[in-house]
């Protein structure tokens, strides 16, 4: 039996405003799982993964780290935060670093590496995502597929427990989506547990083992793959007609 | 990958080149301040003298000057040194001595030679009786005396021109170096081992003289027989003798050695060196010129003036090279003459080759030259001046600055200081403060590299972790202590309302009506500080006070209209970053200035306490560079400022206040400018370093403010022209920067327009090139590949 490495419980977040985004959404993640959280814009998808390595405070609900609570003030935030990787729809790479600088960063400061065993590590990771080439580049003179794949390798770098990705093709020409998912899709077969909020319907199908249907703050469909063929509700049919479209 | 690798240093120390030139505008400052603070000019010219041999001896005679020289070279001159031509007649032996007396002149040299002029006739009376004559003395219009080796002759010149020569009488076997007569009867000669022999038949017959007996083996090789009481001679190790009539005594008999007390070197300076008995120069040659005025001439270019009979001695400036040897002078009166020396070489004096000091002469303000000259000293002053207010303004505007920005944007709530716990309290007001503390020379050591030899750490990190885990395990173990808060709340309650009640009789004493309160603060100071001060503590009671663990957002219905209220969302360190800025960014500036140094009187109040620090009796001997900065005391014991601060940041009040009224009010603005800045740096780029396990500090640090301030300096830079522009609002309190230094020029030569031109120019120089530097540092610290580089 392999073990659930991630466990949300409940979770509720109600936004400064009176906005209540997600409003009780349960599920768990297991070792080498890869799930796929679609929807639509505003359906709470986003807040639930920022909320799960607490970017984001949840209002209520219980979120769990291999079992250990997270989303209390006496879980150490720096230290959860740096078991779980999380990659940005925006890549936010640090534009003032060089890739390899952007790499090592959290290995220097976070890990307290010395700075010339963070570098080779960082090349390490840099070779996985095939950016080996490109390790002195600033992130300014990157194409954006490069850049979302260092921003892969910078959370890859922690080595964490699990990657968050948050829509990492929605900012990307369709023409550089591929390299992107190629890489994501590599981890998967690794055996990387990954939650990936996508828009990307092919690949949700192709390498998820479980997919989340979520409208309007509430898990509408929970099942393996397949539903996105056969989908159950009306509400997830008009979705990805729409995006057929 | 070419363009990759130019840029790698793009942080870095610039390139070598710029270096080189940041240097050489330094330098180029220095070098021009440097010139700017004293202006000497040499009292001798140098006259075209038509011909290269070496000159050796010159006079002056009838209103002529004379000037003979190796190869027989005789050239005059008729408007006083001016111009020269050759004339004469032709010899081709050297010239090496001449006289002038009586109405004649006498010119001797080598192989016997000897020319003699009377009434404008030159007439060639070489004899073969001698070999090279070594000097020549006039004893009247017709006869002289020579000297050659040990021998020495008379001479009388009958009317057809025919010498008559004979031996004088003389007593030792010493060779004779110098002759000079006073009149046709006395004379002096000088020669080795000392000896001084006198004359008072014209030569005829000679006595031996007492010298002094140091210079009993050297020799004396000039003397000159000034006047009736006095006579100086020298010799070849730099002693100067002096001889004056005592009594009925007459000179010449008794000699005694000048004591050289100081000796001046070019250039009218305050150093000097001690002499001793002896010039420390080559000296060959001595021209009395007055009773106490000597004028000394030798090799290396050595010309040199003493006005006290050889006490003091001041070298002077030569227009020349200073491998120019000098043979000797001819002096028309006791100011205008000739030195000449070798290479033809004649500098022309009319002030007896006095230096002369740019400046003291009446100066003619309506001539821009004149002007310049006598203003730009001023405005250097106040250039340098506004500098130092502007170097430290800059520095405490950008530190407040960044400290005011950091408060500003940071993310500390009411509630996270409701949520605190003890040891939270312990690590953020005990333990951090020691540890920074600590961790300062340990960086420090750390930078060397020596730490990991002696595997250096901060001590307190095990007090800190533990500090931490304990407040992670209180905050997990126990619930939030709401009846601490509470009690917390009243106490802060009771003490606020204590506050503002204790002191309203103090505001109600002013006898203040109506709006006349808005003054109270000043009538009042500590009693409004002290209300305010409750104000605050009793709304922060009220919101303790009303704590039940719920941190949200209230929702309060009055009538038809919903208000929220967000008490926990307060942001203490912001809130007085906020009253910060706001007082200083609407008052104007110069009523700042005004208030703070003559109303607050804050230069006062911090030169007080400082010069306490730094007080004379403990700084004497103990000064370094450090305290320099502070305060530096004049040490010399003979001025008359001796004890009193002369320098330093503390040495005036005006400066004092005037730093800190710059570096306050630019901080209130560069704070402004950084503030906005860090929100430009989009929110996700602190969200990715919070991603990575960066803590908030961490993220500030590493992330988000490498690039706000990259951003920042385009504004950063106007606001640093800014202060430098209103640093001329410092005039108004009396500190000489550039613009009160203007109104001083002004005041002297009436001279508006120039004035304030010059001052217009000399603030663009300083904002420009400041502007240029920040223009450099932009695009030096530009990331490539990014826009936001302000201006490329």
């Amino acid at each position: 039996m392999t073990e659930i490495i991630l466990s949300v419980e409940d979770m509720e977040k109600t936004y400064v405003g009176g906005v209540h985004a997600v409003r009780g959404v349960s599920f768990e993640v297991k070792e080498g799982d890869s799930l796929a959280i679609i929807g639509s814009s505003g359906s709470g998808k986003s807040t639930v993964l920022r909320c799960i390595n607490r970017l984001i405070e949840p209002t209520k609900g219980v979120v769990r780290l291999k079992g250990e609570k997270i989303n209390t003030p006496a879980a150490d935030i720096n230290e959860v935060r740096s078991r779980i990787g999380m990659v940005f729809q925006s890549f936010e790479l640090f534009s003032h670093l060089r890739v390899i600088d952007n790499v090592s960063l959290g290995l220097i400061h976070v890990r307290g590496m010395g700075r010339e065993e963070a570098r080779s590590e960082a090349r390490k990771v840099l070779e996985r995502v095939d950016m080996l080439d490109r390790v002195d580049a600033y992130p300014g003179n990157l194409s954006g597929g490069q850049k979302q794949r260092v921003a892969i390798a910078r959370a890859l770098a922690m080595k964490p427990e699990v990657m968050l990705f948050d829509e990492p093709t929605s900012a990307l020409d369709p023409e550089l989506i591929g390299s992107v998912l190629e890489t994501i899709q590599g981890l998967a077969e690794e055996g990387m547990t990954m939650v990936v909020v996508t828009h990307e319907i092919g690949f949700a199908r192709d390498v998820a083992d479980r997919v989340i249907y979520m409208d309007q703050g509430l898990i509408a469909e929970d099942g393996p793959s397949s539903i996105i063929d056969e989908p159950k509700t009306e509400r997830m049919r008009e979705f990805l007609s729409s995006i057929n479209d | 990958m070419v363009t990759e690798a130019s840029t790698e240093r793009f942080m870095g120390w610039p390139k070598r080149k710029d270096l080189i030139a940041t240097l050489a505008i330094v330098a180029l400052f220095v070098s021009i301040s440097g010139a700017s603070a004293q202006e000497v000019r040499s009292g001798w010219a140098m006259v075209d003298s038509g011909t290269e041999s070496d000159l050796l001896t010159a006079e002056f005679h009838e209103g002529e000057f004379w000037a003979f020289g190796t190869g027989g070279i005789m050239i005059s001159s008729i408007d006083g040194g001016g111009t020269w031509s050759e004339s004469g007649i032709s010899v081709n032996q050297d010239l090496t001595s001449s006289d002038s007396n009586f109405g004649s002149m006498a010119v001797s040299g080598n192989d016997g030679t000897i020319l003699f002029m009377r009434d404008g006739v030159w007439t060639d009376v070489s004899t073969s009786l001698f070999g090279d004559i070594t000097d020549i003395a006039l004893t009247g219009n017709s006869s002289f005396v020579v000297i050659q080796q040990d021998e020495i002759w008379t001479c009388e010149i009958s009317e057809d021109g025919s010498a008559d020569w004979n031996s004088a009488s003389s007593q030792g076997e010493i060779d004779y170096f110098s002759i000079s007569f006073l009149d046709s009867d006395n004379g002096l000669v000088s020669g080795e081992k000392g000896a001084i022999m006198a004359s008072t038949d014209g030569g005829a017959s000679w006595e031996y003289r007492d010298a002094p007996s140091e210079v009993s083996a050297t020799g004396i090789i000039d003397i000159e027989y000034h006047s009736s009481i006095r006579a100086y001679a020298i010799s070849d190790e730099g002693h100067i003798l002096k001889s004056s009539r005592e009594g009925n005594v007459p000179v010449g008999f008794v000699w005694s050695i000048v004591e050289i007390e100081r000796e001046y070197p070019p250039g009218g300076g305050s150093e000097f060196e001690v002499g001793g008995s002896t010039l420390d120069s080559d000296v060959s040659n001595i021209d009395v010129i007055g009773q106490f005025k000597l004028l000394l001439s030798g090799s290396s270019g050595y010309l040199a003036i003493s006005l006290d009979g050889g006490n003091i001695v001041s070298q002077q400036m030569i227009p020349l090279s200073n491998e120019t040897s000098f043979n000797g002078f001819a002096m028309q009166d006791g100011f205008r003459g000739i030195a000449i020396g070798e290479n033809g070489s004649i500098l022309r004096t009319e002030n007896a080759g006095s230096e002369e000091f740019v400046g003291f002469e009446v100066i003619d303000f309506n001539d821009f030259g004149q002007f310049v000259d006598y203003s730009k000293e001023r405005l250097m002053d106040g250039l340098v001046a506004t500098a130092k207010i502007v170097i430290f303004g800059i520095i405490m505007g950008f530190s407040l600055g960044i400290i005011l920005s950091m408060l500003k944007t940071s993310p500390t709530t009411l509630k996270n200081v409701a949520q605190t716990n003890r040891f939270q309290i312990l690590l953020v007001f005990i333990v951090t403060p020691i540890w920074v503390l600590m961790q300062i020379p340990i960086s420090v050591v750390k930078a060397t590299g020596l730490a990991k030899r002696w595997n250096l750490d901060n001590p307190l990190n095990g007090v800190m972790g533990y500090c931490k885990e304990r407040s992670l395990q209180i905050a997990a173990s126990e619930p939030l202590n709401v009846i601490a808060i509470r009690v917390i709340g009243v106490a802060l309650l009771a003490f606020g309302i204590h506050r503002i009640f204790s002191n309203l009789d103090d505001i109600s004493a002013l006898n203040l009506d109506g709006w006349e309160h808005i003054y109270s603060p000043i009538g009042a100071p500590s009693a409004v500080f002290w209300i305010l001060f409750g104000v605050g503590m009793a709304v922060l009671g009220t919101i303790f006070l009303s704590c039940n663990g719920d941190f949200s957002i209230r929702e309060l219905s009055l009538g038809r209209s919903n208000i929220s209220l967000n008490p926990w969302g307060i942001r203490p360190l912001n809130t007085i970053a906020t009253v910060y800025t706001d007082i200083f960014r609407n008052t104007p500036l110069l009523v700042q200035f005004m208030f703070i140094h003559f109303g607050f009187e804050l230069g006062r109040r911090l030169q007080d306490p400082g010069m306490m620090l730094f007080d004379f009796d403990y700084l004497e001997g103990n000064s370094n560079f450090i305290t320099d900065i502070f305060v530096v005391y004049e040490t010399n014991p003979e001025s008359l400022a001796y004890g009193r601060p002369i320098g330093g940041i503390l040495e005036d009040r005006a400066y004092i206040s005037a730093i800190f009224a710059l570096g306050l009010n630019s901080g209130a603005y560069q704070c402004e400018t950084i503030r906005g800045a860090i929100a430009a740096i989009p929110s996700g780029q602190m969200e990715a370093g919070r991603s990575i396990g960066l803590n908030y500090m961490q993220s500030m640090r590493l992330v988000v403010m490498p690039q706000a301030v990259r951003i920042c300096i385009p504004p950063l830079g106007n606001e640093m022209v800014n202060l430098v522009l209103n640093s001329s609002l410092a005039m108004i309190i009396g500190y000489a920067e550039i613009t009160r230094q203007g109104k001083l020029i002004v005041a002297t030569t009436f001279q508006v327009f120039w004035t304030w031109g010059m001052v217009l120019i000399s603030y663009f120089l300083i904002t420009w090139t400041l502007a240029l530097f920040l223009r450099y540092l932009e695009e030096k610290t530009r990331i490539p590949g990014l826009g936001i580089s302000g201006g490329a």
